[in-house]
């Protein structure tokens, strides 16, 4: 049968004319629709870009939304648990939504444009949760993930790299900040921003400039150690930053089957992001009082420091009496931090109240038989990975 | 902000009427604002056909209203003047049925039995707050099981068959048991009046049990025409609250709920005045109390979905026609006039009659309930004249092409159909009044201008009314409760939701 590949079932980013260039593996993974690079050399190399020099990769999948109208501000209050009411222009936020249960539906990034227009990013597919949790605020929602090319530029030298590229005084912006540019005679939003727990930007733009903006980024990062980053050197970097990913450590009201499967942000370590005193009502939030008044929540995420060095994918954890406490959802064993680490699911009163006498039980893949390895672990911060250069402003350039 | 009230409620409705009367008698102050310039809100002479009385469990609870209830008969209008009158008195129908449809005689009897037994079990269940479904309480598990536990009462045979009827279409069982199409018509109207259902869609048949439940649990017997009209009743009330000392504010328009950190803290009125309470509670139907009065921002997501969905769109228009004469109707005595009149001669009438309101279109040749009720009252219009009050079913909210474009083409049906009945009718008319669904949204603040708020169907009754989550005459936010036809068990005169929702009020006040 003769195929005809331009009609292949999933869409290309508009950077595909390069991306699919740089990947000498031929290796690719689904992402909400879209196909991009899983490895473009070898995951380790990608890796190493990211915490030694800079990594691009490409974020177009990423659902985006524009909120727009007079009271654009005040749903997207409304929306998100964490309060924004005095949210300033060009700076974006980290937020998560829930349903009327309190239960987490996604979390993404919240850019203000300016007082009544935003932008939201995030991982599940939001237009019909949005579109009706909006009902009665007469505001406009758009999807705009095809209209929006993206690029994320991470590490040490990526402020470097991108101020070659000519992002003037990029140094200045904070985290959580951005910034508009005019650069090669075209707009690209700059955000301080990122998914890999080290100093990093986004690269917001139309996709005409794509190709443009690809080359001019690999040309001034040249002398900086940049490199193309897949998904596979993604996930290793964002387990030691610490940051959850929907659909591996929780799953989304949206897409959970089973009520019971279906996570409140204090099951997930977002906490931080309820809060209960903002002045005016947000989704969720009658119920997520109930459970902190009550205290009713039921798991905890934590990070885990395992002994050995065979990461812990899907391993089961357990207490003393070897009765069964928890997963891990996630596990890597870290090349920058000499650790094997993971972010696992606990049932309370384990990993909040009792934290001695955790084991995981590991099983190791050795040439076709399993070695079974019962490991003692340690309850640690989620954020295994924290550089100061992170956070410092200015940024460092080399 | 003025001064204070303990309570506001919101709508002047019967409902409302009731709730405030038993609030005032525990002392409560209490303010009803009302947007019309009378009370009553759907409760008046120009809508409603006939006004049952008060049961006793609604009536021992409110000061006494001293209106005359007389009893009406049912008359299914035939072509061939061989009407069928049914009165809900065993020996005369008996009498009726023996002559016009010999063959269905024992089992219209037994049927009526059978009928008459779930309703009272469905309506044991109207007087107190329904259980909560979304939260794990147990009184709530207890409700439920005590409902299942009177059904289950009701003996294995008639278990089973309730299972069966519940989800029913009442055309099978009224197919199964009768041939006089007169008499199928006459029942499959009742059970399909109000509603947005045909005699063949399941589910029509609880709809005729919630209609018994609220008259005396007989298929014809509890049928009533109050002295003065509904109107008459709705003064009593209202005479009665304030002298309790209720004040009732008309021509007042309620713009929206206050609402400070998820506690309601009173009203603002359409011309900007702020009045204080905290406790306030909305005889309005559903999508207004939460869309309109509450306002989305204070709503879950979740919820507001169920809202929306919630099934309100009315069928029944109102046809108000003013006689310089009685006219002479084939075979029937003038002073059988007074009493209901049916025309919906057949299941399949009314089914047709279904197909057209199912695609938003008018049927040539309606089905009609109607009465001439100043034949009883002559309070009802000026000397020499009278009214003829024509109740016109599947005359669908939004009619396609407009209502406004709609209207003569409606009225012009009904005449139409009227002639063949009673010859030299339309030369009697001295003047008509027409009350659209549409209307009836934009005159009384219904949304969708439905007679029970929303559809009388087994998703949207007991625990699901009028959706779940908020069954319980209660809304998300504190303070701020419901009490209209929206709301369990739902509509029609019976003054219950008032009622249990004044109870639900002082359980927390």
């Amino acid at each position: 049968m003769n195929k005809d590949l331009t009609q292949a079932a999933l869409k290309f980013s508009p950077f595909h004319n390069r991306t699919s260039r740089a990947c000498r593996t031929n290796s690719w993974y689904r992402w909400s629709g879209y196909t991009v690079v899983a490895e473009y050399s070898t995951t380790e190399l990608e890796y190493t870009a990211t915490r030694n020099g800079t990594s691009v990769m490409d974020l177009t999948p990423m659902y985006k939304y524009e909120i727009k109208g007079e009271r654009a501000k005040e749903f997207i209050n409304y929306f998100v648990t964490r309060d924004l009411s005095n949210m300033d222009n060009n700076t974006v936020a980290y937020v998560i939504w829930c349903n009327e249960e309190g239960k987490v539906v996604d979390d993404g990034t919240v850019f203000c444009l300016n007082q009544n227009e935003f932008k939201l990013c995030c991982a599940v597919k939001m237009q019909t949760w949005l579109k009706d949790s909006a009902d009665g605020f007469d505001i406009e929602i758009s999807d705009v993930t095809d209209d929006i090319a993206a690029l994320s530029v991470q590490g040490p030298t990526s402020c470097s790299v991108l101020k070659n590229y000519g992002a003037t005084d990029l140094e200045l912006l904070k985290p959580f900040e951005s910034k508009d540019f005019i650069i090669d005679g075209y707009n690209v939003l700059i955000s301080r921003t990122g998914f890999t727990g080290d100093l990093g930007y986004e690269l917001w733009t139309n996709p005409e400039n794509a190709e443009n903006m690809w080359d001019s980024l690999m040309e001034s990062g040249k002398h900086l150690k940049i490199r193309p980053m897949g998904m596979h050197a993604l996930e290793m970097v964002r387990i030691e930053a610490g940051f959850i990913q929907t659909s591996t450590d929780f799953v989304s009201t949206e897409h959970a089957l089973r009520p019971v499967r279906m996570r409140s942000p204090y099951e997930i370590g977002m906490g931080w992001l309820v809060h209960l005193n903002k002045e005016s009502y947000f989704i969720g939030k009658r119920a997520l009082k109930e459970e902190k008044e009550n205290g009713t929540t039921e798991r905890i995420l934590v990070g885990l420091d395992i002994e050995g060095d065979k990461p812990a994918h899907g391993a089961v954890i357990y207490n003393k009496k070897k009765e069964d406490v928890g997963i891990v959802t996630a596990a890597l064993w870290s090349p920058t931090l000499k650790r094997n680490i993971a972010i696992a699911s606990l049932m309370r009163p384990y990993g909040s109240k009792i934290k001695e006498d955790i084991f995981v039980e590991i099983y190791h893949p050795e040439e076709l038989e399993y070695k079974k390895i019962w490991a003692t672990c340690k309850i640690v911060k989620r954020q295994f990975y924290n550089p100061e250069r992170r956070n410092l402003v200015p940024a460092e350039l080399y | 902000m003025t001064k204070n009230y303990d309570v506001i409620i919101i709508g002047g409705g019967h409902n409302a009427l009731v709730c405030a009367n038993i609030l005032a008698k525990k002392n409560k102050k209490v303010l009803i604002c009302e947007a019309r310039d009378t009370c009553g809100g759907l409760a008046t002479n120009d809508l409603s056909n006939f006004t049952p009385d008060f049961c006793s469990k609604v009536k021992s609870e409110i000061d006494n209203i001293a209106i005359n209830h007389s009893s009406v008969s049912s008359i299914a209008l035939s072509e061939t003047g061989h009407h069928l009158k049914l009165t809900g008195k065993e020996a005369e129908d008996r009498k009726t049925l023996e002559q016009l449809a010999p063959e269905d005689v024992e089992r219209y009897f037994k049927l009526q039995k059978k009928l008459s037994l779930f309703s009272k079990t469905l309506g044991s269940f109207m007087h107190s707050s329904p259980p909560r479904l979304l939260h794990k309480n147990f009184s709530d598990y207890f409700k439920l099981f005590k409902l299942g536990l009177n059904v289950r009462l009701m003996g294995r045979n008639n278990f089973n068959e309730f299972a069966r009827m519940i989800g029913l279409n009442i055309a099978d069982e009224l197919e199964d048991n009768f041939k006089n199409t007169l008499l199928q018509g006459l029942i499959s109207h009742d059970a399909v009046t109000g509603s947005n259902l045909g005699p063949r869609s399941p589910g029509s048949l609880i709809n005729l049990l919630f209609r018994m439940a609220n008259h005396n649990n007989s298929l014809f017997g509890g049928i009533q025409q109050a002295k003065g009209g509904v109107d008459a009743v709705i003064k009593s009330l209202e005479d009665n609250v304030v002298k309790r000392g209720v004040e009732i504010k008309t021509s007042s328009f309620v713009k929206r709920c206050i609402i400070e950190n998820d506690q309601v803290k009173g009203i603002e009125l359409g011309n900007g005045a702020l009045i204080h309470a905290d406790t306030v509670i909305s005889s309005a139907d559903p999508k207004s109390t939460y869309f309109c009065l509450l306002g989305t921002e204070h709503l879950d997501t979740d919820f507001k979905r169920r809202i929306k969905h919630h099934r309100s769109k009315g069928r029944v228009s109102k046809l108000q026609l003013t006689l310089n004469k009685v006219p002479e109707f084939k075979n029937l005595e003038p002073t059988e006039l007074s009493q209901r009149l049916v025309i919906s001669p057949s299941i399949d009438y009314i089914e047709e009659n279904f197909n057209y309101s199912k695609f938003e279109n008018l049927s040539p040749e309606p089905i009609l309930e109607f009465s001439i009720p100043s034949l009883e009252d002559n309070s009802l219009c000026q000397d020499g004249q009278h009214i003829m009050n024509i109740q016109i079913q599947y005359a669908p909210f939004n009619v396609k092409g407009g209502w406004e474009n709609k209207k003569t083409e409606c009225i012009d049906n009904v005449l139409t159909i009227l002639e063949k009945y009673a010859p030299g009718i339309k030369s009697c008319i001295v003047g008509q009044d027409f009350i659209s669904p549409n209307d009836i949204e934009k005159n009384f603040n219904v949304t969708g201008g439905h007679w029970h708020h929303g559809e009388i169907q087994i998703d949207q009754l007991f625990m699901l009314r009028p959706i779940p989550g908020a069954a319980q005459y209660k809304t998300p936010v504190n303070g701020l409760y419901m009490c209209g036809a929206g709301t369990h068990p739902g509509g029609g005169m019976t003054g219950i939701p008032g009622k249990n929702a004044a109870h639900e009020v002082l359980k927390n006040i």
